[in-house]
């Protein structure tokens, strides 16, 4: 099947997503691999098959060219993300729906899908931009961590949520699921809305959480470290400072 | 090291591992000298160490101070030897052999020490020692940033070790540590000595082996407006500064009291302390904790360093910088654990205020570690609350806590130690300052010991055909009592048996007053009512005259007038072991001398412990058993049982019979009570015939019966019964059949059941060896002569001669004879058999009934039989 790729709805330095009609396509580079881009095909294909997650449905693994592409199903609406930018007075009630919807997710569970420990315990084993004393503190406080088998999205922001034309609203970009311990999770968007600046919008995140699902903010912060470490294996040069400064903590004693 | 291999790979590791196990294996054959020599080298070379070790750790890893880590090398050194030097940790420890106990002291294996960057030397000192003197291995797995001074603590140890005897590669090291080698480390060696922050803890608890750990401390130090003030405020700079506040004991808030808060503020700045302004608290605040983690680079480093990297300007050789705030919470930086010379400052308006922030401070991460307090010792009340409201294993007085809390400095009886158990408030399994006994296994060996037995009497026993007033004499002339209560019942009274107790009285000018209420099976109601004559009466003599049911409601009244207050379910509660039991019985005695006078020759009471009592209110009988109970004198006066009825004469003469049988069977038996229950079998047989058929005309008879009944009551009242009155008690109870009756109809089937050879289960007690109980009968059989040539010939006489004694005196030979109803027999049954199981004297039994068993004695009882 061939798609129209005249409308680009993003572009990242290894996909770029296209709209046409009713589908979605993110058509990635052409050296990125392949595995990653069938996984993704096949995280998505198992959060589908939850009960009660409004994501769009995956039509079709294809190759445009020499590149591979997923296609979705398009969902018409605008993100929460530009919501919010537009109605900064609702920020409060927007947030709380952002943590209801992750508190959802949080409470569905999918036993095929990677461990979250075990995929940070990989990243940070495998990154270079940290220093063995630090991946040493890291994943040691990593290998504490309570084993819990909760749905994390992995990438949890507003971006990511479509407030749809029927009312409904819709989670996107499933590539980074793994399940999990819930704080994880959490810590990663509290690290997402702080890497954008938002440092008010995240402590009131990390309240609201923590305040609706009586996680202990301790808890969470517990994770922030290691997070921050997997966020610096992305190798975004602007990032790196600010999340030196997160990762370079040490442990109580 | 000429043999050793470094370990850098998962394959080193697991090769090393192996090496160190079998050094081990050849540490544990060690003798208490050779260790001790051993030990004590390796202390004296690390304390020869303590300067370049104290060097090279401050600079590997930047943090600290030289001449602090200097002192800490000490402490792990010479304070361990001198703690540990006379500790036995070899082989045997401890032995008693009277009571037949030893303890053994092994080695656990190989340790996987896991060390921390804070305390790298001294830490590997510490867990070296400890292993050495306890025979264990060790293998060392140090932290990335502190690995080279760890490794060449361990290394230099190591050389010492061996050349005092110690196996070569006794101790051992990872050289590239990462966490799979740690990891895989503490999942294969026998026990963990972990030493780090809650992730660290937490990885060892969950290795799957047994682990040594401790977590954070958030210390808060409480100086109360009684505090002697500069030693409180010197003694807290002194620990926080040292080793830049990297003990994980230290200090990291103050709260102090309002009062003083200015005299000790002062006294902080005189010190060399600087006190933060609100801007630079913000600046530090935002430089130490990082989303609520520690900064690594404050960690251990001058206030100064700590004052640059926050973007302010203190003097350089500031001590402390601190910061006044008011939140106890997490969400404030300052009340978080600093592992730095930063400390908080609270004011408390009121000493409550003050505990409750500490209180909180703990919860916030310093659960299980360490409290302080500073306050004038006498302030008992404070110091209470203090004690008792801190989670914590360490409470600190007046004492600096870095240097406090490893033990030994500031008190002499804290254990010296560099690894501070925080109990399960910390997910710890140990709360104290860990040492060598945690890291040895202590095998007891006990050996069987028998219980010691004994034999207990009333201390004055009277016998002799009208010996009651001549007895009696004593009351006044020996005992000088002046008011005498009598218990006795109706039918007594009414025919004139407390006569010659009365006249005998009057003539000796006491006062006297006679309750004579008690009816068969006496009840509660019956005890209390008499009980409260008795409060009014104030005697100071009791005389119980009666049967059992007299005398047995006497001791209750005696107990109640005693003791009003005691709760009656207390002193009726079954117990195992009279001398285990939880309830301890009052002591009896200090108002009224009590006195039992049998007009009956069978129930004993007046010579036992024991008083049985039915609460009206549920038909529930009750037996008391203690010796607490025993009368002070019993009088055995034939005269007043001449004219007992058959009835009574056969059913309380069968009743000593059980008696005798099941003291003489009882694995509580004793050569004492055994002469007792032989010769008051073989008087039985011989004169309860002629008691039962010349009555009163037979003198003799009457006089044998009352002595053998007493010599039957005195062997139960120190070997107890058997089953055989559990289930006479119960069946008496349902069905309303005469005490000794009830007995006489279950006594056959309960030798039978005793004397097998296979029983389901034996009685426990030491004494009892295997089951032997039918050769206990034909004992019993061959004294009575009542011939047989094998244990079970002899059995079978005993029962046959029980069978014959039983048709002369009158008794039938089922329960269904004595006109219980099937029906109703039956439909009791179960109830009967489980509260018969449930009788105190099932305990004596030498075979132990299962409830089946009991039920079939009861069937075959009422049939006669097997049916």
């Amino acid at each position: 099947m061939s798609y129209n790729l005249n409308e680009i709805l993003a572009e990242r330095s290894t996909k770029t997503v296209y709209r046409d009609g009713d589908k979605t396509i993110k058509l990635f580079v052409e050296d990125y691999a392949k595995s990653n881009i069938l996984n993704e095909a096949l995280n998505q294909a198992r959060v589908e098959e939850i009960e009660g997650l409004n994501i769009p449905s995956l039509a079709e693994v294809t190759k445009i060219g020499n590149r591979w592409a997923l296609v979705s199903n398009h969902i018409e609406g605008t993100t929460l993300e530009e919501a919010m930018q537009a109605n900064p007075e609702k920020e409060d009630e927007y947030l709380n729906l952002f943590v209801d919807i992750q508190l959802d997710i949080l409470s569905k569970s999918a036993p095929l899908l990677t461990r979250i420990k075990d995929k940070f315990k990989r990243k940070i084993t495998h990154t270079t931009e940290i220093s063995d004393d630090t991946k040493y503190e890291l994943l040691q406080r990593l290998e504490g961590m309570k084993n819990h088998a909760k749905l994390c999205h992995g990438d949890f922001n507003p971006s990511n949520i479509i407030l749809a034309n029927d009312g409904k609203h819709y989670i996107l970009d499933w590539s980074h699921v793994t399940q999990g311990n819930a704080s994880a999770d959490v810590a990663r968007t509290f690290l997402l809305f702080s890497i954008q600046g938002k440092n008010e919008l995240a402590d009131k995140y990390l309240k609201l959480f923590s305040q609706k699902s009586g996680i202990e903010i301790k808890y969470i912060q517990r994770w922030i470290p290691i997070v921050a470490a997997t966020q610096l294996t992305k190798g975004i040069k602007e990032e790196k400072d600010f999340l030196l400064k997160w990762v370079n903590v040490a442990e109580y004693q | 090291m000429p043999n050793r291999k470094n370990i850098d790979t998962l394959e080193d590791l697991e090769s090393g591992l192996k090496i160190t196990k079998d050094a081990q294996k050849i540490f544990s054959t060690y003798t208490q000298e050779q260790v001790d020599k051993i030990f004590r080298a390796v202390a004296l070379a690390a304390n020869n160490l303590r300067i370049p070790l104290a060097k090279m750790a401050v600079e590997e890893t930047g943090m600290g101070v030289i001449e602090d880590k200097v002192i800490k090398n000490h402490f792990a050194s010479e304070y361990i030897y001198n703690k540990y030097k006379d500790e036995k940790t070899c082989g045997v420890i401890a032995q008693d052999e009277v009571y037949g106990i030893k303890k053994i002291a092994e080695p656990i294996g190989v340790i996987a020490a896991v060390i921390p960057t804070t305390n790298p030397t001294s830490t590997t000192i510490f867990k070296i020692l400890l292993s050495l003197k306890t025979r264990n291995g060790i293998i060392i797995s140090p932290h990335p940033r502190a690995k080279k001074s760890t490794i060449e603590t361990a290394r230099k140890l190591l050389e010492v070790a061996v050349q005092a005897g110690a196996p070569e590669n006794i101790i051992s090291w990872i050289d590239t540590p990462s966490l799979e080698l740690t990891t895989y480390l503490m999942q294969n060696a026998d026990t963990i000595l972990a030493t780090g922050g809650p992730g660290m803890v937490k990885s060892a608890y969950s290795s799957g082996k047994p682990a040594l750990g401790v977590g954070a401390g958030n210390t808060p130090a409480i100086i109360d407006e009684t505090a002697n003030i500069k030693l409180a405020v010197n003694s807290i700079i002194h620990s926080k500064t040292f080793d830049n506040g990297m003990i994980c004991a230290s200090e990291q808030s103050v709260i102090v009291l309002d009062k003083i808060y200015d005299t000790v503020k002062t006294e902080f700045a005189t010190r060399g302390c600087y006190f933060l302004n609100p801007e630079e608290t913000e600046k530090v605040r935002k430089t130490i904790i990082v989303n609520g983690a520690l900064n690594a680079k404050i960690v251990g480093q001058k206030a100064h360093t700590i004052a640059n990297l926050s973007g302010i300007e203190v003097p350089e050789h500031t001590k402390i910088l601190i910061g006044e705030v008011e939140s106890v919470e997490l969400s404030e930086e300052f009340a978080h654990e600093k592992l730095s010379p930063v400390l908080a400052m609270y004011r408390a308006k009121t000493f409550e205020e003050a505990v409750e922030k500490a209180n909180q401070l703990i919860l916030d991460g310093g659960l299980g570690h360490t409290s302080s307090i500073y306050i004038n010792p006498v302030e008992k009340d404070k110091l209470e609350l203090f004690e008792k409201t801190m989670k914590t294993c360490r409470v600190l007085i007046n004492t600096p806590s870095s240097q406090g809390g490893i033990g030994d400095l500031y008190n002499f009886k804290l254990e010296p130690s560099l690894t501070l158990g925080c109990g399960s408030w910390g997910g710890n399994s140990v709360s104290e300052n860990v040492g060598v006994k945690h890291l040895i296994n202590i095998k007891t060996v006990a050996e069987r010991r028998e219980n010691m037995l004994w034999f207990r009497a009333p201390e004055k026993v009277y016998i002799k055909q009208g010996c009651l007033p001549v007895a009696l004499d004593e009351l006044k002339h020996v005992l000088d009592k002046k008011r005498v209560f009598i218990v006795t019942d109706t039918f007594l009274y009414e025919n004139g048996y407390t006569k010659v107790v009365t006249d005998k009285l009057d003539e000796l000018g006491i006062i006297h007053q006679t309750f004579f209420n008690v009816a068969p099976d006496p009840t509660l109601a019956c005890a209390k009512e008499g009980a409260k004559l008795m409060s009014e009466f104030k005697p100071d003599c009791i005389i119980a005259l009666g049967g059992g049911s007299a005398m047995d409601a006497g001791k209750i009244m005696w107990v109640l007038y005693e003791h009003p207050e005691v709760d009656f379910m207390d002193i009726a509660m079954r117990f195992v072991d009279i001398r285990k039991r939880i309830y301890t019985f009052p002591k009896m005695g200090t108002k009224a001398y009590f006195i039992a006078v049998p007009t009956s020759a069978g129930t004993g009471s007046e010579v036992t412990p024991f008083a049985v009592i039915t609460d009206e209110t549920t038909g529930t009988k009750y037996p008391l058993a203690d010796y607490e109970l025993m009368p002070n004198m019993a009088i055995v006066d034939c005269n007043l049982m001449l004219n007992a009825p058959k009835g009574l004469t056969s059913a309380s003469g069968i009743d000593a019979v059980t008696h005798a049988i099941e003291a003489y069977a009882s694995m509580l038996a004793t050569d004492y009570t055994d002469a007792l229950a032989i010769q008051s079998l073989k008087v039985i047989f011989e004169y309860l015939p002629r008691a039962y058929n010349n009555g009163a005309s037979d003198v003799e008879a009457r006089e044998k019966m009352a002595n053998a009944a007493t010599m039957a009551g005195m062997a139960f009242a120190n070997a107890f019964l058997g089953v055989c009155h559990s289930m006479a008690h119960k069946l008496g109870a349902f069905h309303h059949l005469p005490h000794g009756i009830a007995n006489a109809l279950l006594i056959n089937e309960v030798i039978k059941f005793n004397a097998d050879e296979t029983p389901t289960k034996m009685g426990t007690f030491p004494q009892y060896d295997h089951p032997h109980t039918l050769n206990r009968y034909a004992q019993v059989a061959d004294s009575l002569g009542f011939g047989g040539k094998t244990d079970t010939e002899k059995l079978e006489n005993l029962i046959k001669k029980i069978d014959e004694l039983k048709e002369q005196i009158g008794i039938k030979k089922t329960i269904k004879e004595y006109g219980i109803d099937e029906k109703a027999f039956l439909d009791s049954l179960d109830a009967m058999t489980e509260q018969a199981f449930d009788d105190q004297c099932t305990g004596a039994n030498p075979r132990y009934p299962l409830l089946s068993e009991i039920k079939e004695m009861y069937l075959n009882a009422y049939y006669g039989g097997k049916k």
